[in-house]
């Protein structure tokens, strides 16, 4: 389930609850957005930044599994610290990254391209969109290229062709999970 | 040019999605929506502020001072989505993304016709008060701007 490029069945199961999650917004409420979705997921989001030195001051520090960062913010703009972080974010370089945009001006075309980021969600996206981008994300077994200024994922993964089925994993997990559930509501029932 | 590959080694990300427990993808979704639904009264304040600073930036008098008004109008535009995307409010984000467009379509060495971010402030603070079941009066607000830019955008006669 959920491979780059495939949609999420809705049966598929995630467990994202122990993922360390950076969340990199200059505004409060989309701050709180993005954090609500992600506790929809299973994520708690530890580091909620509202600006980008912040952002790299703990990057330095603290192991990170997944960022989500706006693109559009004063002073280092999202482009800005997701390159910072591929170059000089030690541990964290490559740190799985989704950057969420409101719009890309023509100008900053070239600039979302080279950061380095994994994905980029353009808005409006819906929580499902968010959440396949996550997962993709996970699933990105992309290598990681420098080529000249750009440290990042390999941009040319249109070539790998069709994402594969059903994982087998994915199917006894799914089973367990619903033997889980099933258990929990004839607990339910009998207190 | 040179390329140097570094083989992706395996993220702890990968490794806990497959972890024994965690929740449905439909669970994870509604779990999420009920989230965002509990700040959407938040979000109308925000994009009740957005617009009404759109509608407040003043039109440039110089060139000089024109790319800082621009600046602020697309910030507010910018907002509007923000505050609008989550509830898939369509309709709101399609007309800031298109005044988005036409702001970044600007030329620094002509002036910008400034009834185009009087005519998209008045817009957007109609599809924000029509109800959400008028389809028909929101799509008629959405093709009028279509066509406000497809006049504006359009490339000088030959």
């Amino acid at each position: 389930m959920g491979e780059v490029g495939e949609s999420l069945r809705e049966t598929s199961v995630i467990n994202l609850g122990s993922a360390s999650t950076m969340v990199v917004d200059d505004s409060t409420f989309g701050l709180d957005l993005t954090c609500q979705a992600l506790l929809g997921f299973g994520i708690r989001t530890q580091h909620a930044c509202q600006n980008a030195a912040e952002a790299m001051e703990i990057l330095s520090r603290h192991p990170i599994d997944l960022m989500v960062v706006d693109c559009e913010m004063p002073t280092v703009n999202g482009y800005e610290l997701v390159r910072w972080l591929r170059r000089s974010a030690g541990n964290n370089a490559m740190v799985p990254v989704s950057m969420t945009a409101a719009h890309i001006c023509r100008s900053k075309i070239a600039e979302v391209r080279d950061c380095g980021a994994n994905f980029v969600v353009t808005k409006p996206f819906s929580a499902s969109t968010l959440l396949e981008r996550i997962v993709w994300a996970a699933r990105d077994t992309r290598p990681f290229l420098e080529v000249g200024d750009y440290f990042g994922p390999d941009r040319r993964f249109r070539d790998l062709g069709a994402p594969a089925g059903e994982r087998r994993s994915a199917v006894i997990r799914k089973a367990a999970f619903d033997a889980q559930q099933s258990a929990q509501v004839a607990a339910g029932l009998e207190s | 040019m040179t390329i140097i590959t570094h083989a992706q080694v395996r993220t702890k990300l990968s490794k806990v999605i497959d972890l024994p427990g965690g929740i449905s993808v439909g669970v994870a979704l509604s779990r999420a929506r009920t989230n965002i639904e509990s700040r959407r009264a938040q979000a109308e304040a925000v994009m009740e502020i957005e617009i009404a600073g759109l509608e407040g930036v003043a039109a440039p008098t110089t060139l000089g001072d024109q790319p800082f008004r621009l600046k602020e109008a697309y910030r507010a535009a910018n907002g509007v989505i923000d505050a609008a995307s989550p509830f898939e409010l369509a309709d709101l984000c399609q007309a800031a993304s298109g005044l988005c467009d036409m702001i970044d379509s600007a030329r620094p060495d002509l002036m910008f016709d400034w009834r185009v971010v009087k005519v998209y402030a008045r817009s957007l603070r109609l599809l924000q008060t029509l109800p959400l079941d008028q389809a028909g009066a929101r799509n008629t607000v959405l093709d009028s701007l279509k066509s406000v830019a497809d006049r504006k955008l359009q490339p000088p006669a030959a």
